[in-house]
């Protein structure tokens, strides 16, 4: 009985310990508080974002008192906001006058508005914008497009066959199981072995250097004709 | 009779001393085979032992084992000539001189092979071995007793049996098994290709090397004759028909008549050697299959310079014969397989193509040399 | 004594997946004598070639005809070939489609007895060029037994039929032939997507002849043909059989590719009240097979390229060929033949060039008998 009571406690004890210190640790966490000029500790409150990553000091609020209903809500709002920054570590300090300041990335912001921009965005690159977005799609579409003209058209042969008489819409390319033994090459192939390898033998044609903008065109149709399907390297 | 044997035990006598002095042995039971290469599959129930290796040596080279004295398994895979018929003549011969359908194959790496014969009509060495004995063109046999009976005649053997059976019985599969493992040592791997495959470019001549680019590509070889690392042999292991010996064949009369004689209980092994017709159906003839039409097995190539000459009927003599055979897309028949087309190869590219194909020969076969001064 | 050349694995590994009947009839195999042996195998080869387990003795298929004399099934009223989907370039002899197209021809003459006729099957044309239907023209003209013509999308729509009409009659015919009734339908009628867009009779023809080219219509056989096809039917005793040839399906596959009949309900609803109606259609160059109600569908094999199965929409009753090769321009290709049976109903024999043939026939196809074999699911494509 006594035996498992202490293991018990030991177990919680641990629990509580790694919880403590995972993302909490009190010199990390001054370090921060820092940053944000938030340098004392029994005036102010701190809330954590779930991913534990984002923390919003509140400050005219004791350590131990609870924050007033509507100073309660402004944190929630800060901390949604933040929100969308996926991934960023990021620390708010709302002083007592409302001002919310905020350091990310190394840097410190003051004036930070909820809902308005922060600088940070732009400095991220896996955070494209809308318009970036539209620019890169349209490139894409450009090429996948030329590709699917190749792809249909006589002219990388010399006897007439398109590719996409054996392949309407793509089908039984099946680009997402390269790399894998092609039968035909007697070796492990990549797409683009085999797109050549056709354009040889079924098509009678010359082929194509790996590098040759016809060459990704075909590739970027037959993948984007395939989105969705699972990687199935080897698979024939 | 007495003489006869005789005179050929002396030969006998000398042989087994000359293996016994011997060092560099073709029968160390490690098979020599290259890193990275799958070894030759080896059936359960005949594990290889030096005994059964030397047994089966013994048998390979004995013409004792033909009904006239002349015919032994050396008779057409002479070691003296890549291990194929030395006749040089389209078709091998047996006893009496009797003239088969078809054109000896190497034993030099069959053992990799996934079946044996042109018709792939044997899954292993073993039940190869045992075809030719009771062959009426080959060794001449009549059936498996007569075999046996033969083999009990000659007194050397019975030790031989004991030694690699732990029994006295002399049977024709044991004799199988026991040619089928000697077989399994002759293993050859190394030539030109082979470094040049693993980055030695230096190892082909230019021709050589302008040849592989074509054997990949333009000559559309690689697709049934390519090179596998774990499995060096340029053999798809598959069947096809590439319009060989098909002259004056009508298929579909000699295939019903082939079958009706097969389901009555025809050898297939007697209508392939000694019936040019049925011959012509290939593989056809043991499966029935109607894409096995006139489809012979894809030869593996390597040695293929010493093995003339070319195809299931030895119609091609030297290996320009053949690129030019496959240069103008084979023969057209109702069965020819779709892979076949004139290539459009000039001269140069076809005469690259044989430089290559010389690159295939071994540069060790050395190590046969005492395999040859067995050969009658 | 005819020996059963099916080792005993293949036998079990057959009879995992059948019915109590069907394993009696496996088991039947195994000790025979030569007439059970054929009135067995003849069951068997079918199952067999259906499921693609095994593949079936070649020659059974002759001992099948001889089978049928033993009263084992109908008797064979006639047969007839048909060659199709040449989709001829005008390159001359040598080029890979007319080889093809001549090699089918080569395999039609060679038949002994000779068929009644071929039926070719659309698409003689790839561009719709006179020189190329001149080209197929010259090729048919070839087989020894009389020809039916039937047209297909590529050889209409560079000149909507004019060269096609002039060359090889009416587009849509009927005929009876020995107790049959033969329906010859324009099954690639497509509504006018051309004329607003301005496209030229070239660029229509382009895009017709892109099986994924959605700028064009989908097939249909249209309400003056539907009206034509009622009349021709009216005069017909609803016991004789049918056959109708069509270049689409006369049903509903795989839009996308038009594989596909707009009106296959209404053209269905005209045939239903028949009896026997089969109906032989190309356009899908693969082994298709199909039924509703009491029409069987079948599709026939190309001279000039397999397409692949669609994503989706393929009948349940189809057993699909497996992916063809592309080092061998005749694998997934080939012609084949239709066996008419003494009750009219018709069992379909594809002769896939490299493959060994594959019979499908009108009992399997009533019986259901061909889903019963565990769903034979091909590759994914």
């Amino acid at each position: 009985m006594n035996v498992k009571l202490i293991l018990a406690a030991l177990m919680l004890g641990a629990i509580g310990l790694t919880y403590f210190f995972m993302d909490r640790s009190p010199a990390l966490e001054r370090a921060r508080r820092a940053e944000v000029g938030a340098e004392d500790e029994w005036a102010s409150r701190t809330v954590w974002a779930c991913d534990r990553r984002k923390m919003v000091i509140v400050e005219g609020v004791r350590s131990d008192e609870k924050i007033p209903p509507a100073r309660a809500q402004q944190v929630a709002d800060v901390l949604q906001d933040l929100m969308r920054y996926c991934n960023e570590e990021i620390t708010a300090r709302i002083s007592t006058d409302a001002r919310i300041t905020i350091a990310a990335n190394g840097k410190v912001y003051e004036h930070y508005v909820v809902g308005g921009p922060l600088p940070i965005v732009k400095a991220r690159f896996g955070d494209p914008t809308e318009r970036e977005k539209k620019i890169w799609k349209a490139e894409l579409d450009k090429l996948v497009t030329e590709g699917d003209r190749l792809f249909h058209s006589d002219e990388l042969g010399t006897n007439g066959v398109a590719c996409a008489m054996c392949h309407p819409n793509a089908a039984n390319t099946h680009p997402e199981t390269y790399p894998k033994f092609q039968t035909q090459l007697k070796e492990v192939a990549l797409l683009r072995d085999m797109v050549n390898w056709c354009i040889l033998n079924p098509l009678e044609g010359k082929q194509l250097d790996h590098a040759d903008p016809r060459m990704k065109a075909l590739e970027a149709y037959m993948l984007a004709a395939r989105a969705g399907k699972a990687l199935e390297a080897g698979k024939h | 009779m007495i003489s006869f044997r005789v005179r050929t035990s002396a030969r006998w006598v000398c042989a087994a001393a000359l293996l016994l002095a011997s060092n560099a042995q073709a029968t160390d039971l490690e098979l020599p085979v290259p890193e990275g290469v799958f070894p030759p599959e080896i059936p359960a129930e005949n594990q290889l032992t030096r005994e059964k290796v030397d047994l089966g040596r013994t048998l390979y080279f004995d013409t004792r084992l033909s009904t006239d004295g002349t015919v032994g398994c050396v008779t057409c895979h002479d070691p003296r000539s890549g291990f194929a018929d030395g006749r040089r003549k389209p078709t091998s011969a047996g006893v009496g001189g009797a003239v088969g359908a078809r054109n000896a194959p190497t034993v030099l790496n069959a053992a990799f092979l996934a079946s044996q014969f042109w018709d792939g009509r044997a899954a292993t060495l073993e039940e190869q071995a045992v075809q030719p004995l009771i062959n009426s063109i080959e060794h001449g046999f009549a059936d498996k007793d007569a075999v046996v009976a033969r083999i009990r005649e000659l007194p050397e053997y019975a030790p031989l049996f004991e030694k690699a059976f732990g029994g006295p019985e002399i049977t024709i599969e044991r004799a199988g098994q026991a040619i089928a493992s000697f077989e399994r040592t002759l293993i050859s791997l190394d030539a030109p290709i082979d470094r040049f495959l693993k980055g030695d470019t230096a190892a082909l001549s230019e021709p050589a090397r302008r040849g592989w680019e074509l054997f990949n590509g333009k000559a559309r070889c690689n697709t049934c004759h390519g090179h596998v690392d774990v499995l060096p042999l340029f053999t798809d292991d598959d069947f096809h028909n590439i319009g060989v010996g098909i002259a004056g064949i009508d298929f579909d009369t000699i295939a019903r008549k082939a079958v009706d004689a097969v389901v009555a209980g025809a050898s297939i092994d007697e209508l392939a050697i000694s019936n040019e017709k049925a011959s012509a159906l290939g593989r056809f003839l043991v499966t029935r299959e109607p894409r096995h039409m006139g489809a012979f097995k894809t030869s593996q190539l390597r040695n293929i310079a010493l093995t003339a000459p070319y195809m299931h009927d030895g119609s091609e003599a030297t290996l320009a014969d053949v690129i030019e055979y496959y240069d103008i897309g084979g023969n057209p028949n109702a069965y020819l397989d779709g892979g076949m087309r004139p290539l459009g190869l000039t001269a140069q590219e076809k005469a690259d193509l044989v430089a290559l194909l010389e690159s295939f020969t071994s540069d060790d076969l050395e190590r046969f040399e005492d395999l040859k001064k067995l050969a009658p | 004594m005819y020996q059963n050349d099916m080792t005993r694995k293949e036998i079990e590994f057959a009879l995992a997946e059948r019915s109590k009947e069907d394993e009696r009839t496996l088991r039947g195999l195994e000790n025979c004598d030569r007439r059970n042996f054929l009135r067995v195998s003849l069951k068997f080869a079918g199952m067999a070639a259906a499921a693609s387990i095994i593949q079936p003795h070649t020659f059974q298929l002759v001992n099948v005809v001889h089978a049928a004399e033993d009263g084992a099934q109908p008797e064979l009223a006639f047969r007839f070939a048909y060659v199709s989907d040449t989709h001829l370039y005008a390159r001359g002899m040598t080029h890979r489609f007319a080889k093809a197209a001549l090699k089918a021809v080569e395999d039609v003459n060679a038949l002994d007895p000779q068929p009644d006729f071929v039926l070719f099957g659309g698409d003689l044309a790839q561009l719709g060029r006179p020189d190329e239907l001149a080209l197929g023209q010259q090729i048919l003209k070839e087989l020894k037994a009389p020809v039916r013509m039937m047209v297909g999308e590529h050889d209409w729509y560079l000149d909507l039929g004019e060269k096609w009409k002039e060359m090889f009659g009416p587009d849509f015919y009927s005929f009876d032939y020995k107790g049959i009734h033969f329906v010859t339908l324009n099954s690639v009628v497509e509504k006018d997507f051309w004329t607003a867009k301005g496209y030229t009779p070239e660029q229509r023809m382009a895009i017709v002849s892109g099986l994924d080219d959605n700028r064009q219509s989908p097939f249909e056989v249209g309400e003056p043909q539907r009206q034509w096809l009622s009349k021709d039917l009216a005069k017909i005793d609803k016991k004789t059989p049918i056959v109708v040839f069509s270049h689409s399906p006369l049903y509903k596959l795989y839009k996308n590719w038009n594989f596909w009949t707009d009106d296959a309900e209404q053209v269905q609803q005209i045939l239903q009240p028949f009896e026997t109606v089969s109906v032989i259609h190309g356009h899908t160059h693969q082994l298709l097979t199909h039924r509703i109600g009491n029409i069987h569908f079948h599709g026939m094999l190309s001279t000039a390229w397999p397409w692949p199965y669609a994503p989706e929409g393929l009948p349940e009753l189809t057993v699909q060929m497996s992916r063809s090769d592309p080092f061998n321009q005749l694998d997934g290709c080939g012609n084949g033949t239709i066996d008419v049976r003494k009750n009219g109903r018709v069992d379909k024999r594809y002769n896939l060039w490299t493959r060994n043939p594959r019979v499908v026939t009108a009992s399997e196809l009533a019986s259901g008998s061909l889903t019963g074999l565990g769903g034979y699911k091909g590759p994914s494509y």
